[in-house]
């Protein structure tokens, strides 16, 4: 189903609609770098979403199986050595399951390499390995930080990371896990754990998540979404599990629709619809005066609802598009892809004024752009500079004729 | 959109506001940190203006090291110049990316809640949970502070409700209260 729907300015009542506020799933978009030839490149210095090879065995996952002793930070219900490794070996595979078994997807079990296991504690780094560590220390962990994922992606074709090349744009060359160890008042337990260790986070939740970082994706403010940026506290983990009727359970329709647009099956019929248009102020004196050339509203987050269920379907932040050879346009466009068809849909858009800010979602608009400032040598005919989000409208919808 | 379409959209509205509320978050990376206890893991607090950022390799990882001038120290010691640490960056064709990384612009004034020792490089306490950002209004000057992480919502499992427990909004002379209250307070 394509429904192209124009929005117009001026107050009504999403804006007011603060409770839902959800943005939607968002990635890192990385610009090709337009210096190279255009062999290496592509040419173009439109946005590429990071994303992983999707090929059969090409995404490799391997886990470190050094875990902390003093303290001990990963719990699991059987304690014997052979038998804790296995029971973290499962959990692994079932995180990674969650998101290989999503329908309208090209990321099937096929795509995953056999998972393997390494001894060492510090055994991630930029190696072009992907790793997850549950024992090695960094700099970046301050309290408060459970977990985070390092993801390196390339801007060009034959970047190399260790003994991995990129063939593709945007293509991630390294994504490492990194678990907090050593705090003695972090512990993450297996879901078998974690009923007589309530004061644990649940691992196999966090680590679903941080794989979705892994796959390309950012954080999403869609509560129920897999890439929500919080942990329930201890104790209170009450998501879903995979099963094996329905191994991508933990997902929402949010994180869903995400692995679509980054994932797609070009052989898919049923998640194929889009939604597109543009988001024009009532008066076009509003738009910025600089960068020049923005002639629509920029930042605006468009989501879409299905009009049955009520569920958010998917959301993006809208104003811009990019046709080859670039740059970007900020010219108040949006499009949400890869929606089921033989849904009616209820589109609404809001500014980053109320429960979203900017700057929640500032690593979706601030890499749009490359010039001359940010890279020495940019062409000028390819470079463009990103407008501040437009943060004082208000939207009504008018359906098109 | 006709009457009936519109009161059907505002029910639409309301159910999925009521099934957000219903479903607990899932997922990861941050653990909530109450104030008192951003407070009490912050070797110093500061009011800081970003100056410049660099990118640098150290150990096969890349870093962003930004540059801040302190403007008004409030904990701890801290010289008129840090560098405050981020892991993530672009380095030649590489770009290094962590989300819930914390990412400043020249010229920007924050309240940052770092952990470190002065000579070396700081972090970021709980990454966006130690980041306030002032914002000046255009016409009148006042300034107010938000918190990065302030808009995302934590599920509360007694009262089976969502809570937004950052600072967002605070006018500057409220904050200063809240903190240097805070601060007396731990020190006693």
């Amino acid at each position: 189903m394509v429904r192209k729907l124009a929005a117009t300015g001026v107050a009504l009542l999403f804006a007011l609609w603060s409770v839902v506020s959800a943005y939607g799933y968002s990635f890192n978009q990385i610009v090709p770098d337009v210096r190279q030839p255009a062999s290496a490149s592509g040419g173009s210095a439109c946005p590429v979403p990071a994303h992983q090879l999707s090929g059969a065995g090409s995404i490799a996952m391997r886990w470190s199986t050094a875990l902390g002793t003093n303290p001990q930070t990963i719990l699991t219900s059987n304690q014997t050595p052979a038998g804790q490794l296995n029971e973290i070996q499962q959990v692994v595979q079932q995180s990674l399951g969650v998101w290989t078994n999503v329908a309208g997807t090209s990321l099937t079990s096929s795509t995953l390499a056999p998972l393997t296991t390494v001894s060492p504690a510090d055994s991630c780094g930029a190696d072009g390995l992907n790793t997850i560590c549950f024992d090695q220390p960094d700099m970046a962990f301050t309290p408060g930080v459970l977990a985070f994922t390092r993801v390196i992606t390339a801007d060009a074709i034959g970047v190399q990371v260790g003994n991995t090349v990129s063939t593709e744009v945007g293509q991630i060359l390294d994504a490492d896990i990194y678990f907090s160890p050593g705090n003695a008042t972090v512990t993450f337990a297996t879901p078998s754990a974690l009923s007589s260790n309530p004061k644990s986070y649940d691992l196999e939740s966090l680590l679903t998540h941080e794989l979705g970082h892994a796959l390309g994706f950012s954080h999403s403010a869609v509560w129920s979404a897999m890439m929500f940026p919080f942990a329930p506290a201890p104790g209170t983990y009450t998501g879903v599990r995979p099963s094996s009727q329905s191994l991508d359970a933990p997902l929402a329709d949010d994180d869903r629709t995400g692995l679509r647009v980054l994932y797609g099956d070009p052989n898919d019929t049923t998640y194929v619809g889009s939604i597109q248009g543009r988001i024009l102020p009532a008066n076009p004196l509003s738009l910025p005066v600089a960068p020049v050339g923005v002639t629509g509203v920029f930042g605006a987050h468009v989501v879409a609802l299905d009009q049955a269920s009520g569920e958010v379907i998917a959301g993006t932040l809208g104003g811009w598009s990019c046709q080859a050879p670039g740059p970007v346009q900020f010219d108040g466009t949006y499009e949400l892809q890869h929606l089921p068809v033989g849904h009616s849909y209820l589109v609404y858009a809001e500014a980053l004024n109320g429960a979203v800010s900017p700057s929640d979602v500032s690593d979706a608009l601030i890499t749009l752009c490359r010039n001359s400032t940010t890279d020495p040598g940019w062409p000028s005919s390819q470079a463009c500079i990103v407008p501040s989000v437009d943060q004082q409208f208000s939207t009504r919808i008018q359906p098109s004729p | 959109m006709n009457y009936v379409q519109r009161r059907r959209f505002l029910w639409v509205l309301f159910l999925v506001g009521m099934a957000l509320i219903a479903i607990v978050a899932n997922a990861t990376t941050l653990a909530r940190l109450h104030f008192y206890q951003l407070v009490a893991h912050s070797s110093a607090i500061a009011r800081v203006r970003c100056l410049h950022a660099d990118t640098r390799v150290e150990n096969g990882e890349i870093w962003t090291d930004t540059v801040f001038e302190v403007v008004q120290r409030d904990k701890g010691f801290l010289p008129s110049v840090i560098v405050v640490r981020m892991p993530g960056g672009k380095y030649e064709h590489l770009t290094s990316h962590v989300d819930g990384v914390p990412e400043f612009r020249p010229g920007e004034e924050v309240y940052l809640f770092l952990t470190g020792q002065p000579g070396r490089q700081f972090y970021v306490v709980g990454w966006s949970q130690g980041t306030f950002r002032i914002r000046r209004n255009a016409r009148n000057g006042a300034e107010t502070v938000t918190q990065d992480s302030a808009d995302v919502p934590v599920f509360d499992p007694q009262t089976h409700s969502f809570t937004k427990m950052g600072v967002k909004g605070l006018p500057i002379d409220r904050f200063m209260e809240k903190l240097t209250s805070e601060i007396h307070r731990q020190s006693l």
